[in-house]
């Protein structure tokens, strides 16, 4: 099959934009599974709260901009709960009791979100800033998707600038690779985990936000996403931050190609490349640690 | 014979004459979930011969349960003289091979590698089953007719009537859940506990891990696979819904909630779980949240599930309390 040049780089922008999203999602549950073990499972709700919180706040207050402002504070204060009262209990009776609570959360903030919001799929309208196209490559593309590319692509400087040039930084980062050691030099590492998943938490939100006005507003969404946060942070490798990137982007293009040239083999593809990644290299692309 | 003791076998026997007499005790809907329960209870068995005995946690356990169901459904739509147990032979056989091809990667891996790729090869399936729609009609599922039973001595037993197929069902279920209780009893069995708690110090003392896991995944693939099978004769359908992530999701709650560590914890998981749906959901549209709540507290302050509720020292002090 071929297709008109402009048509590949117009995908290969969607691909983009979506494993951008799909970066800001990804980067919080390697971050902590990097520090303390845990596989969050409950991390996808987060972006799905994130999106319906934007919904409401969008709803009620009629400013999408609040609503970037307060859905991450809120499921960040959020996330903060669930560690400080959930999971914190969990790490002295080992990984499987993690798995399940984190499973357990994920399903009890799923018929949450059912209960508050309906199973009817919603949509907030693209902020009247970024409303329209723009003339791209000989054909049209929605400005808004380029406000996506942008806003995470600052997030993500942000982020790397606070891990790789701050204080805090260095002791997250001392801390992936050896919690215990960091314990025992005086840092209260229960504290700065703590942080890092009410961060994680709130970078979700940012990207359920974000994603609202492109991507409708589904019950499903929060299981989606964590089926190809999963993907992303097996083939990137474990608490990986330069790894999660790559494979989101890879993630992102092999999905957006896939519906492209093999549209029924779409959704086989990237779960072929996770267990491909696993059985050869079971520590990811960039993961050091088993 | 202690108080104990008589407490547990008067409780064994009034059960088993219950589950015996199903049919005969509740209207049909009752019939209707109680081949439910019965199906359940043989998939979080199979489900827990790895959670409980091996403390692996499979997230996409529902695979099995979907390529058995397939298989039934493909058998007896396609060659529809199949003879019955033939077919349950067939779906068992594929969920083996399916197993094997998909645990002789996973099983090494551990912790939550393990679960990932268990998922990652439900997901796959998944996939499968909703694409290859010249196969399996995708989205729509399949439904096909369920032939007689045909049998030595008593010759063709027709299976339109709910009451034969809880009695197949139930001897079917019964054997399968005997054998497995009866495999897990074996000295392999008891290695799987070793290499449970002490993987290490197992594979000093000489035991084979990845054999052993393996075996056990197998073991489960085949009961999971059967189930799968009988759950779509008894529905006369299969679709993706037999293989997608909450039927993952499912198995996962009843085991946790029935109680892991018990080898009939998934039973009384699955009865509960049955059951508790057909009562809350017709009561309020918040049930499902409820039960998520339950599993969070059995799995944070009561690990041993509703089962432990009859366990020795609290029936003992039951007992004790009567007797005052």
């Amino acid at each position: 099959m071929s297709f008109p040049f402009e048509i590949y780089v117009i995908q290969a922008t969607h691909g983009v934009v979506y494993g951008m999203l799909l970066f800001l999602v990804a980067s919080g549950l390697t971050l902590v599974f990097g520090m303390m073990g845990v596989l969050n499972l409950a991390h996808a709700s987060f972006y799905m709260l994130g999106a319906y919180f934007a919904y409401s706040v969008t709803l009620y207050s009629g400013n999408f901009w609040l609503s970037l402002l307060m859905s991450p504070l809120i499921v960040g204060t959020l996330g903060i709960l669930v560690e400080r009262f959930l999971l914190r209990k969990t790490y002295k009776i080992g990984h499987t009791a993690q798995l399940l609570l984190t499973f357990g959360i994920f399903f009890v903030f799923g018929e949450f979100v059912r209960i508050i919001w309906g199973t009817i799929p919603l949509s907030i309208s693209v902020p009247t800033l970024f409303a329209g196209d723009i003339p791209f490559m000989g054909r049209t593309y929605p400005i808004y998707r380029f406000f996506i590319l942008g806003f995470s692509l600052l997030l993500l400087v942000g982020v790397a600038l606070m891990l790789m040039r701050t204080r805090i930084g260095i002791i997250i980062r001392a801390a992936v690779s050896d919690a215990e050691m960091v314990a025992a030099l005086g840092t209260n590492v229960p504290i700065v985990f703590l942080g890092v998943f009410g961060g994680g938490a709130a970078l979700a939100a940012i990207a359920g936000v974000i994603a609202a006005p492109f991507l409708s507003i589904y019950l499903g969404m929060g299981g989606d996403a964590l089926l190809d946060c999963f993907v992303v942070i097996v083939v990137g490798g474990f608490g990986s931050l330069p790894g999660a990137l790559i494979a989101s982007l890879m993630i992102g293009e092999l999905q957006s190609f896939g519906i492209l040239w093999i549209p029924r083999l779409a959704l086989v593809f990237q779960f072929l490349l996770m267990a491909i990644v696993l059985i050869i290299k079971p520590t990811g692309l960039f993961g050091e640690k088993e | 014979m202690s108080h104990l003791r008589g407490f547990q076998l008067g409780l064994g026997i009034a059960v088993a004459v219950v589950i015996l007499l199903v049919p005969f005790l509740f209207p049909e809907i009752g019939i209707h979930l109680a081949v439910e329960v019965l199906i359940y209870a043989l998939f979080a068995v199979s489900f827990n011969v790895l959670l409980g005995y091996c403390g692996m946690l499979p997230f996409g356990h529902a695979a099995f349960f979907g390529v058995g169901g397939y298989t039934v459904a493909l058998i007896l739509r396609n060659f529809p003289g199949t003879p019955l147990l033939l077919t349950f032979l067939m779906a068992a056989l594929l969920a083996l091979v399916i197993g094997a091809s998909i645990g002789f990667f996973c099983v090494r891996l551990s912790g939550a590698y393990f679960s990932l790729i268990s998922i990652a090869s439900q997901m796959f399936l998944f996939a499968v089953a909703l694409k290859w729609r010249s196969l399996t009609s995708g989205d729509d599922g399949m439904t096909f007719t369920r032939p007689e039973l045909h049998l030595p001595i008593l010759g063709g037993i027709s299976m339109r009537s709910v009451v034969n197929i809880y009695y197949f069902t139930l001897i079917v279920v019964a054997v399968a859940i005997l054998a497995c209780y009866l495999f897990l009893k074996t000295p392999l069995g008891n290695s799987l506990v070793c290499i449970r708690e002490k993987e290490n110090r197992a594979s000093f003392l000489g035991y084979n891990v990845f054999l052993t896991k393996l075996a056990a995944f197998l073991a489960s693939s085949i009961l999971g696979g059967l189930a799968g099978g009988l759950f779509s004769f008894f529905q006369a359908f299969v679709g993706p819904s037999f293989i997608d992530i909450n039927m993952s999701m499912v198995v996962v709650v009843m085991t946790v909630i029935g109680g892991k560590r018990h080898f009939l914890g998934p039973v009384l998981g699955a009865a509960f779980y049955v059951v508790f749906q057909d009562w809350m959901s017709s009561l309020t549209n918040y049930w499902m949240i409820v039960l998520g709540i339950t599993f969070i507290v059995i799995v944070l302050y009561a690990e041993g599930g509703l089962i432990s509720l009859f366990e020795n020292e609290r029936v003992r002090l039951w007992v004790s309390r009567l007797k005052k």
